[in-house]
């Protein structure tokens, strides 16, 4: 095996290996549930992209907060949210964490690390500067990081972001879920750079790129930045190049041919580190069932308790405004 | 104005009394800070933010790159973490390059999050024509209105200026302050006692019978001097202050338009879905049919040319002209 499967200097469980395989497992599951219900609404799914989430997260410590793009479940849940309260909010019942108010897009639960979601492409970048900026000024050790796609790479709001970041030397590890494509648009006929990466050596920042399906490697990789970020020596960028197993989102149709899915379908992130775990001895097939019945039980919990909640009162559309 | 000083009050330039503000409100709440361009050392492009640098140091008082998507989004993301931070955006022409933060996320959040997250911002600009051409001269006030969640306020005094600001950097929500290019060599009485004014409370400005004049920020001005020239004629005017476009005021407005029976409008901003339209809309929804008329730029941009500056933007005589047409048009009618 080329890499350790365990983390240098990770001593809370949650980065340990057998629990990212159970995180992604779960987020998987998850979606599927979701997916299968008729009341979904519009949706963007992580299924592909949970080694991005769930590696990251495992980087991050309790006070720390997480920003994140509309494609928000699988950094939800890797974030250690309760999946039934996850699931009312995105279902619009009150018992999400927003009362249903802010769904999918606008997840948010900031006193449990998850500072939220924003549906505008590339529009959590300068918020969670902003909150980097507040921890920096109120002298906390915590850090902030923002997941965000390869199509907010080529906004402005990334470039003012970075440089900003940089020259206040902000506790803020920005890390790019790149799963080549926004929409329909391949990376390659939207953005100039190599690697996106690059894009933190002109503000004198450390950048890295790693494979967005490997859990382990993402890990890793945040967890040296968010270090260096913890102690003052200020912001990076992680690029983590993933794939995306459906379209764009639950409105979009699926633009690429069937040969070329196949191919992205074999590279899933969950068989990967599962395959590892056994040939490495860590879990046999009995333990992977075990696993599965275990996850499928959270998901069944966290549908059932959605389903148990209602909908808002109309009245709540006009509350908490301002 | 009397010549002599007011008991209780100081004479103060706008930019004295921004300061003053901002002073009160770090000295006594640590959460405000203050980000923006050449707000440091330099302190403001109207020195409005003078000496705060030296007083509060660089960590609260920064000075940003030109960048004002990322200042507002800064401004937001530590308001929504617990600061309470003014965003300077120099012109108002530029704050269209930091509505995304503002309008997108800020005025959202505490609705979106179920209210878990308010976000205590003000942003701070200068709207207004003085010679400095087409994209440093707007008022845009108006696009802001239709914000659900966004305050906006526009002063017309220095008193107000001073207690518009501590209101809004005590409010828990989001506030757009705007000042005028005008405004500031003006001067005017502002007590010396700690005041803070709430937002929301527009204030008549000239008592009057005939016509209800309703304007904001540097117009007020003109509305003024309009109602001093036709009160030569024997024409009263009741000339109303906005302060706060939203919330807005209207029953100040609506009473007096129904007592007066005739309303216009002045803004410098644009016509076409400006603050007049709305006003005088909503005046009719509450008060009844009255005579109504707009006054405001005309639907072209404005020059750094002094001659098509002018030729665009309403003055006093103009206004005067539109109220004594206003006042010589038969009575208004139910629909």
């Amino acid at each position: 095996m080329a890499r350790p499967l365990r983390g240098p200097g990770l001593d809370s469980a949650a980065g340990q290996p057998t629990q990212l395989l159970r995180r992604m497992m779960v987020i998987r599951a998850f979606e599927a549930a979701l997916a299968a219900r008729p009341d979904h609404g519009f949706q963007l799914f992580s299924a592909g992209q949970e080694a991005v989430a769930v590696g990251l997260c495992a980087a991050l410590e309790t006070g720390d907060q997480l920003l994140t793009s509309g494609r928000s479940i699988a950094p939800a849940l890797a974030r250690g949210l309760d999946p039934g309260r996850v699931m009312a909010e995105i279902l619009g019942r009150v018992a999400g964490p927003a009362r249903g108010k802010g769904g999918r897009g606008h997840l948010a639960w900031p006193s449990e690390g998850f500072f939220g979601a924003h549906a505008v492409v590339g529009g959590n970048l300068s918020i969670a500067a902003g909150v980097a900026l507040a921890f920096q000024i109120e002298g906390r050790r915590d850090v902030v990081a923002c997941l965000f796609g390869d199509g907010a790479c080529g906004a402005g709001a990334l470039h003012e972001t970075l440089n900003i970041a940089a020259l206040w030397k902000l506790p803020l590890v920005l890390v790019c879920d790149n799963n080549q494509l926004s929409v329909s648009t391949p990376r390659s006929q939207a953005l100039a750079p190599a690697r996106l990466s690059d894009l933190a050596a002109p503000f004198g920042i450390p950048g890295a790129t790693v494979d967005g399906m490997d859990v382990a490697a993402v890990r890793d990789a945040a967890a040296r930045f968010v270090a260096r970020a913890r102690v003052g020596d200020g912001p990076a960028l992680l690029e983590c190049v993933s794939e995306r197993f459906s379209s764009h989102s639950t409105a979009t149709r699926e633009t690429r041919p069937k040969d070329q899915m196949a191919a992205i379908l074999a590279r899933c992130p969950i068989a990967r580190l599962a395959g590892e775990l056994q040939r490495a001895g860590e879990l046999g097939s009995a333990d992977i069932a075990a696993l599965e019945g275990d996850v499928a039980r959270e998901v069944a919990l966290a549908v059932a308790f959605a389903n148990a909640s209602p909908l808002p009162d109309p009245a709540e559309a006009l509350t908490d405004v301002g | 104005m009397s010549a002599e000083p007011v008991a209780g009050t100081m004479k103060l330039f706008f930019r004295e009394a921004i300061a003053r503000a901002l002073r009160e409100e770090m000295q006594a709440d640590a959460r405000v800070i203050l980000l923006g361009q050449d707000v440091g050392a330099f302190g403001g492009s109207y020195k409005e933010f003078a000496r705060l640098q030296a007083q509060f140091g660089p960590a609260r008082v920064r000075d940003t790159p030109v960048a004002e998507a990322a200042m507002v989004g800064l401004g937001v993301g530590a308001a929504a973490a617990g600061l309470r931070p003014l965003v300077s955006i120099t012109y108002m022409d530029f704050l269209m390059l930091g509505l995304d933060p503002l309008v997108n996320y800020a005025a959202k959040a505490r609705f979106k999050t179920g209210g878990q997250i308010t976000v205590p911002l003000v942003v701070k600009t200068t709207a207004g024509a003085r010679g400095q051409g087409v994209a440093h001269s707007q008022c845009l006030e108006a696009w802001m209105m239709g914000v659900p969640g966004l305050a906006v306020v526009a002063p017309s005094t220095p008193a107000d200026a001073y207690g518009l600001l501590k209101a809004a950097l005590r409010h828990d929500g989001p506030v757009l302050y705007v000042d005028h290019k005008r405004l500031f060599p003006t001067a005017g009485e502002v007590p010396l006692a700690e005041t803070v004014l709430p937002l929301g409370r527009a204030a008549t400005r000239r008592q009057g019978r005939d016509v209800t004049v309703v304007s904001h920020s540097f117009m007020t001005r003109v509305a003024l001097e309009a109602a001093e020239r036709l009160a030569t004629e024997a024409i009263s005017c009741e000339v109303i202050d906005l302060r706060s476009l939203a919330p807005l005021d209207l029953d100040t407005v609506a009473s007096s338009a129904a007592r007066t029976g005739a309303l216009l409008t002045l803004e410098e901003g644009q016509l076409t879905c400006g603050i007049g339209a709305e006003i005088a809309f909503q005046v009719r929804e509450q008060a009844g049919p009255i005579r109504t008329a707009r006054v405001g730029a005309a639907p072209a941009p404005v020059s750094s040319n002094p001659v098509l500056e002018h030729a665009a933007l309403p003055d006093a005589e103009r206004v005067a002209a539109a109220v004594r047409r206003l006042l010589d048009a038969p009575p208004a009618e139910r629909p």
